[in-house]
């Protein structure tokens, strides 16, 4: 017993030595007494992060994105210098964020550069296309939100479970050409949530953040986080042969949720950043382009009996997703959350697309054939078609 | 595994709210330098509110003219001998709030105004204590040798004097003539230089007014504007002066990057004696059109009390602190002649 103990602390100290010496040498690196790395300049450094409209207010979220805290001095809108209130307070720590209210009565539709300068004289900018005012948070608007979540994530899905009956029919060939069109699909759909990922990361998100290495990050977690899980229910629950199709109708399920959660935070960024044309096109061409994630989800299912209100439950969890985006994009849309759901979106649709890859493999035992081919093909080109009216 | 992605979620909703979670603290009012009233719980960003640390005081330099050391030579010759100190390390408060590595002539922007009368010999002892050359290039009739363009001033203590006759009669800007010279101008080394006619001008009430303007993120554009250096300065400190009473003001235009400059006076008009080298006015007006160190004398009396802007009728520079106010006072022992 003692021996296990004496042991056991061995193993402990052992691995944590190495982290004093890094502490030490770090200590040193930075300690008050090293001069080591005082060469070249600190630049300070800000983001405006989001503008916003409300009644003869123009309200500007900062953040200390530098390496160095900073004082903000000044305000302006278009270039003209405008009092403002800055709360907490004007000096920021590195990441910490301040609220700048500028009174100014605005004109609607009309493009502003909002400027906020340092003390040190520079001045960091963000340009806003058309001013529209914010949007209040009250039960209307949250019904308005998930009327359109709905159109654009619940009814389509079901629209596209609808083709369940016609798979059915079909032979064998056939249905693996669509079980690969949804493979095709699912891989289309990934890279476009990672590429939007890279797109929002580039317009609105600082350099500080990393944001391509934290997509590719979260990507991956949400990749191996679904497949080790999908791994261990499909494994110990001992299902049946006719019950792993509907588990993998899950799976594409879930993994299409996590998609339009991405696509509903787009519409309601949208919305709430006034670009209310784009957002009738967001709609209309998203509700097209999620008809065929319900062939997705019917294809697995095809050669199986599940009773009806289970196909339903997967339609409602593909489809819902999209009101809950909606609402956290139309109310606290921030870029970190966006990137975030965009990515966990790309890892799970990424898995999704790998567990239908390996499920044809084992009924065909070779991947390289007509109708699988054609099919991965002819999903990407349908996906593509169809985002060009996004 | 939902544990992970609740994980995810949940440290996402907090980067969002952390933004909203800020406890609304105690309202203060504030009456901002645009008339607009602000309430809130933090720091206000104002020009009016800033607690300023400016060590150049606009009112001490509007009406302070620097007539040298007189002396007489043997000749009857009257000399002004005048020290200039030029430094170049001095980080000033330009605006409140905003820090910007100024050069100065005896630690100030612009430099003292220097002033003569014509026919006096002007004698400038000009030290320069700066990292960098500087020189002394005076705007008038002088010697080429006195023109401070080719004879640099070494820096840490170099010195050159220089010598000439005041002349002509008027209104000049002084400044530093070194390569890049719009470095070296928009830092502000710079100043005013005046020369009375022998006979005099009528009295009045004389104030000196230099239009600058700097570029703090070296972006050449101008983020601030003035009259005398500091934003807004004299609409939250008005010049006061009394009905009646002549007022002459030496204006001279040192605003880089912009083409140009202008004066406009409310609720009057001013006789405009361009470059102050005429004795009579050439116009009656209330808007006058300046180019980079085009300068002259403004004279006009006010009938009326009362609060009068003065500004850059570009708005965008007035928007940026080229805008003052005048506090005219009843004066009642000069009222009604």
């Amino acid at each position: 017993m003692e021996e296990i103990k004496k042991s056991r602390i061995r193993t402990i100290t052992s691995g944590l030595i190495p982290f004093v010496f890094l502490i030490v040498m770090i200590l040193y690196i930075v300690g008050p007494s090293s001069d080591l790395l005082n060469f070249g300049v600190h630049l300070p450094e800000i983001t405006v992060e989001k503008v916003e409209f409300i009644d003869s207010e123009i309200q500007v979220l900062v953040r200390n994105t530098g390496p160095i805290s900073v004082n903000i001095a000044m305000a302006d809108v278009n270039d003209r210098i405008q009092p403002a209130a800055i709360e907490p307070d004007k000096s920021l720590d590195r990441f910490e964020t301040a609220l700048v209210r500028i009174p100014f009565s605005w004109n609607h539709a009309e493009p502003y550069t909002i400027g906020i300068t340092l003390d040190n004289g520079v001045r960091f900018h963000k340009f806003i296309e058309a001013a529209t005012p914010a949007l209040k948070s009250d039960y209307q608007l949250a019904g308005f939100f998930a009327i359109i979540g709905t159109y654009v994530g619940v009814i389509p899905v079901m629209i596209g479970l609808l083709w369940l009956p016609f798979i059915k029919r079909i032979g064998k060939n056939k249905y693996n050409f669509f079980l690969a069109l949804t493979v095709g699909m699912l891989i289309f759909l990934g890279i476009d949530a990672m590429l939007e990922g890279f797109e929002v990361s580039k317009e609105n998100l600082s350099a500080n953040f990393n944001g391509g290495l934290l997509i590719i990050t979260v990507t991956l977690l949400s990749f191996l986080g679904l497949y080790y899980s999908a791994e261990k229910l499909t494994s110990r629950t001992g299902l049946t042969a006719s019950s792993k199709p509907f588990a993998i109708g899950l799976m594409i399920a879930i993994g299409i949720g996590l998609h339009n959660l991405g696509e509903g935070l787009a519409i309601g960024a949208a919305i709430a950043l006034g670009q209310v044309a784009l957002s009738t096109f967001l709609i209309v061409g998203f509700a097209l382009h999620n008809t065929t994630e319900g062939i997705a989800i019917a294809s697995p299912l095809a050669k199986t009996k599940s009773p009806i209100f289970k196909i339903i439950i997967l339609g409602l969890i593909a489809g819902t997703p999209a009101i809950v985006g909606t609402w956290v994009g139309g109310f606290f849309y921030s870029t970190y959350t966006a990137i975030i759901f965009l990515s966990i979106g790309a890892g799970a649709i990424f898995q999704v697309a790998l567990i239908i890859s390996k499920w044809l493999y084992q009924s065909e035992q070779k991947l390289v054939q007509t109708s699988i081919v054609s099919g991965v093909g002819a999903g990407m080109l349908i996906m593509y078609l169809t985002s060009i009216l996004v | 595994m939902m544990l992970m992605l609740s994980l995810i979620i949940g440290i996402s909703i907090i980067i969002v709210f952390s933004v909203y979670s800020e406890a609304q603290l105690e309202q203060k009012t504030f009456v901002t330098h645009t008339g607009q009233v602000i309430y809130t719980s933090g720091d206000i960003l104002d020009p009016v509110y800033t607690n300023s640390t400016v060590e150049f005081d606009p009112d001490q330099y509007l009406r302070n003219f620097n007539y040298g050391r007189v002396s007489e030579s043997k000749t009857d010759q009257i000399i002004r001998d005048f020290t200039i100190i030029a430094e170049d390390d001095k980080i000033q408060e330009i605006s409140p709030g905003v820090f910007y590595n100024v050069w100065t002539f005896n630690g100030t922007v612009p430099g003292p105004t220097i002033r003569a009368t014509e026919g006096d010999l002007v004698r400038v002892n000009f030290i320069n204590n700066g990292s960098k050359s500087h020189t002394m290039h005076f705007h008038g009739i002088h010697p080429a040798e006195m023109d401070g363009v080719f004879e640099l001033v070494g820096p840490n203590g170099g010195q050159f004097t220089y010598e000439f006759i005041a002349g002509p009669v008027g209104v000049h800007p002084y400044h530093c003539h070194v390569m890049p010279l719009e470095e070296h101008i928009v830092h502000g080394l710079y100043g005013v230089y005046i020369v009375d006619p022998k006979e005099g001008r009528p009295p009045a009430d004389e104030m000196v007014m230099v239009l600058n303007g700097f570029d703090t993120d070296f972006d050449t554009e101008n983020n601030f504007y003035a009259a005398n250096t500091i934003p807004f300065y004299y609409q939250h400190h008005p010049i006061q002066i009394k009905t009646n009473d002549l007022i002459r003001i030496y204006v001279v235009n040192m605003v880089e990057f912009d083409p140009i400059n202008n004066f406009h006076l409310h609720g009057n008009l001013y006789n405009y004696y361009p470059t102050g080298t005429d004795l009579i006015p050439s116009t009656f007006t209330d808007m006058i059109t300046l180019s980079q160190t085009e300068r002259g004398i403004m004279e006009f009396q006010y009938k009326y009390p009362g609060k009068y802007l003065f500004h850059a009728h570009k708005v965008e520079f007035s928007e940026k602190g080229w805008i003052g106010l005048f506090l005219v006072q009843e004066d009642k022992e000069n009222s009604g002649d």
